[in-house]
């Protein structure tokens, strides 16, 4: 009896261990059921194909639509800024003419009176 | 026996066919890693479902064997996993199934040391019987493992290590008996 003696060559035990782990037929049974779960989800996969593309195709227009929303409202939202920033650059432009406006007129009503002032000395 | 795999080189067989040729390489796989022959049915069942699906992604017999071995081991751990996080007694479940596969099993003493190869750590066994089983070196289990070669080399060595020494124990004991 070749295990009546401790494992010390290591190359029977390891022949012994191959031997023993040689491959085991697979159930009979295995077969059957793997063929049929595969005939049955090929079944299941082809009916379920067209509504999943035509949901796949909402999705998709779904998501271009989202996408559409959204770029015009970030659009109109840079629009109405740009908006409100050139009605302010015009009313400081505005300012700016009514302040050299006064200061023009403030100019000339100081030059009439030089003038004025300069004909009643000679 | 195992050739780890290349692409080109045979052309990629029909899924009946590819079955065929490896339902027992498969099932065993799963039996040794599980120790349960219903968990080990199972776990082949879903491994060539899941080459069913991925057929399109099989480019030759020899891609076929190195994916079935690989996926047939991930999934036979993730089972012992899932078996453990619902808190089954391994040990117990595993001597129990052993006690039904002794018939099965050519010698008694095999079956025996299959009991023994099912309480080995499951790095240890995967590549225990990756290299007894499949015939395959240490470089192709690694290949289908995904793991370093060194690592591999160690829980061949190990793995071995563990198993005499328990062969040495439990067997001896075994054989007074007979």
């Amino acid at each position: 009896m070749p295990f009546e003696q401790p494992f010390e060559h290591i190359d029977e035990f390891e022949r012994e261990l191959r031997e023993t782990l040689k491959r085991q037929p697979a159930p009979v049974s295995l077969k059957y059921r793997v063929m049929e779960y595969r005939r049955q989800n090929r079944g299941q996969i082809q009916s379920i194909r067209p509504a999943q593309r035509q949901r796949n195709r909402m999705i998709w227009l779904e998501r271009i639509a989202a996408s559409l929303v959204l770029a015009g409202v970030a659009g109109s939202a840079l629009v109405g800024r740009y908006a409100i920033e050139r009605r302010r650059g015009e009313e400081a432009k505005q300012q700016v003419f009514t302040a050299l406006r006064i200061t023009n007129h403030a100019f000339q009503v100081m030059n009439e009176q030089l003038q004025q002032q300069d004909k009643d000395s000679h | 026996m195992a050739t780890d795999w290349q692409p080109g080189f045979e052309p990629l067989p029909d899924f009946e066919r590819l079955f065929d040729e490896h339902q027992s390489m498969v099932f065993s796989l799963a039996l040794r890693m599980t120790g349960d022959r219903g968990l080990a049915e199972e776990i082949a069942q879903d491994v060539f479902l899941a080459l069913d699906e991925n057929m399109g992604k099989i480019e030759s017999a020899q891609h076929a064997c190195f994916w079935l071995r690989r996926v047939a081991i991930s999934r036979s751990t993730d089972a012992l996993r899932r078996r453990r996080a619902r808190g089954f007694g391994q040990w117990v479940e595993i001597d129990e199934n052993h006690g039904s596969q002794a018939e099965e099993s050519s010698s008694p003493l095999g079956s025996r040391i299959e009991a023994l190869l099912a309480t080995l750590p499951e790095a240890q066994r995967a590549a225990i019987v990756l290299r007894y089983q499949e015939d395959m070196t240490p470089e192709e289990i690694a290949a289908t493992l995904g793991a370093p070669l060194a690592t591999v080399k160690s829980h061949l060595q190990r793995g071995l290590k563990l198993l005499r020494a328990k062969a040495e124990s439990k067997l001896k004991e075994y054989i007074r008996a007979v």
